[in-house]
């Protein structure tokens, strides 16, 4: 069913590429990253009392403005994504937010799949599957949680209240215990995990071959083929 | 070596605020400047520059007016929430008992002017872009409590209101002073500072009920602070523990699913593609 649809066949189809990442997404994607990691070490040198040589005297001064530095960056990033592509934002806000029986299906089946790596049970997923849209939603949610306390902290002392300051300081905190553990998960994924590889050559280059699509976003996959547009053989 | 402190005896204080300049003299701080606001109080509060200041309370009992000084600035609590959230071991207990200050190690994020429930640190915002700042309050003049020598402010104060000594004498000291006010009508007076946070570095004898001198009757450690050193930080080390342990089951896991899955379609790899 898959090859014949392609909008010219490639000799092999293992080298059939299909568009996953749009130049604006990977963009957006890399700018949090980057950010994200800069934020998250600087930020281990207030949390963690071992790394405290590095919070004070010129290394301090130096991790504090690469703190704002990022933060600024970091607030970009969904600015970028927006801007650059609009519509790949507004497709992939809709596919977190909406919830449907495929992802019922996945959480029933994940359990298999990640004690046996099995995928017979598992439903074709849309762009993003149910794990993925837990992650889209928590980085939603935490990123307006680490501005908004962020902003507290940078501008507010004296301004909000100290109630509101502490609290700021420990919902910054939890936000940082939901990613870090989200991002652990993440390069696990998309490094380490023995049957995704592929899916870091997305964030990449901005295409998977058609059968890792097939056997990882078949619901998606389907979109395309009909669209047949994000679709193109390897070296061509 | 046992707990130094200082003894305020509200009593004996001539709001003569010479505790005010002494420390500024010693610390090398320039004064403020400030308006008339109605107040012998100057400057209104504690600020980067000013880590001690007398203030003057006007009150009324028993139908007679009484006009109360308080020499004011940090308390040195035993719980000290400041020590507490101080990221960078800046502020820290002192062997001799007091909060100390080491200006150096202060890396500006004021968590500690935030969490203070006496509102005693103060930062000073260099540049407010940057986050460049620094917390100040009183230091029980560390450098000259280290060396056997009272704070300038006790050194100084005129009326002798200003005590330097070991805790426990302090204490004994202005319990029997209140019994001696009480036996002479002051019927209020009282010490402030015994037990309050886990027991006060400056420790206070009153004339009047603590709210009559602005001092929290009650004054609390804050569960937000506690929160974030006792649950929050715990709960950072054991959500990454978990991850790391739970990816590291699921990649054995995985990785053995995958291996059989190869040798099974291995013999027929290109009829399973078209497949």
């Amino acid at each position: 069913m898959a090859t014949s649809t392609a909008s010219k066949p490639c000799k092999d189809r293992r080298q059939v590429l299909v568009m996953r990442f749009t130049a604006g997404e990977r963009v957006a994607h890399w700018v949090h990253f980057i950010a994200f990691t800069i934020l998250l070490g600087t930020g281990m040198f207030l949390y963690m009392p071992a790394l405290r040589p590095f919070a004070v005297g010129e290394a301090g001064e130096a991790s504090r403005l690469a703190h704002r530095a990022a933060a600024v960056l970091f607030m970009a990033a969904p600015l970028v994504y927006l801007i650059w592509s609009p519509r790949d934002f507004f497709y992939s806000l809709r596919e977190a937010l909406t919830w449907g029986p495929d992802d019922l299906g996945w959480l029933r089946a994940a359990w298999g799949y990640y004690t046996r790596g099995d995928t017979a049970r598992m439903p074709p997923q849309g762009k993003y599957n149910a794990g993925q849209k837990f992650n889209a939603l928590t980085q939603i949610i935490t990123f307006i949680l680490f501005v908004v306390s962020g902003l507290i902290m940078w501008f507010g002392r004296g301004v909000v209240s100290p109630a509101i300051f502490v609290g700021s300081v420990i919902v910054h905190d939890l936000s940082v215990i939901a990613t870090v553990a989200l991002f652990i998960l993440h390069i696990y994924l998309v490094a380490v995990h023995p049957l995704m590889r592929e899916s870091i050559t997305a964030m990449f280059e901005g295409t998977v071959t058609e059968e890792f699509a097939r056997e990882h976003h078949g619901k998606w996959l389907a979109e395309q083929e009909q669209e047949r547009v994000y679709r193109r053989c390897r070296d061509e | 070596m046992s707990r130094l402190a200082m003894l305020f005896d509200a009593s004996r204080c001539i709001g003569c605020k010479s505790c005010q300049v002494a420390c500024k003299q010693w610390w090398g701080l320039p004064a403020s400047e400030t308006t008339q606001v109605g107040t012998y109080e100057n400057p209104t509060d504690l600020e980067p520059n000013t880590w001690a200041r007398v203030t003057f309370h006007e009150y009324e009992a028993n139908g007679q007016f009484q006009w109360l000084f308080l020499a004011w600035g940090c308390v040195h609590c035993t719980q000290a929430a400041c020590v507490d959230v101080c990221p960078t071991g800046a502020l820290k207990h002192n062997a001799l008992g007091f909060v100390s200050l080491e200006r150096e190690l202060c890396n500006g994020c004021g968590y500690c002017s935030q969490a203070c429930p006496f509102k005693v640190p103060r930062m000073e915002t260099v540049n407010l872009l940057t986050g460049e700042a620094r917390a100040s309050k009183c230091t029980f003049c560390q450098d000259r409590a280290t060396n056997g020598l009272t704070p300038a402010c006790v050194k100084t104060c005129p009326p002798g209101a200003l005590e330097w000594g070991e805790r426990d004498a302090l204490l004994e000291k202005a319990h029997a002073r209140v019994e001696w006010l009480q036996s002479r009508g002051y019927d209020q007076a009282q010490v402030y500072g015994e037990t309050e946070l886990g027991g006060l570095g400056r420790l206070f004898v009153l004339t009047a009920p603590p709210e009559a001198y602005g001092l929290p009757v009650n004054p609390q450690y804050s569960t937000l602070v506690a929160s974030w050193q006792q649950v929050v930080q715990p709960l950072g080390y054991l959500a990454v523990a978990a991850t790391t342990l739970g990816l590291a089951f699921n990649w054995l896991a995985t990785r053995r699913a995958r291996l059989s899955n190869i040798e099974a379609v291995e013999p027929d790899a290109t009829e399973e593609s078209e497949a």
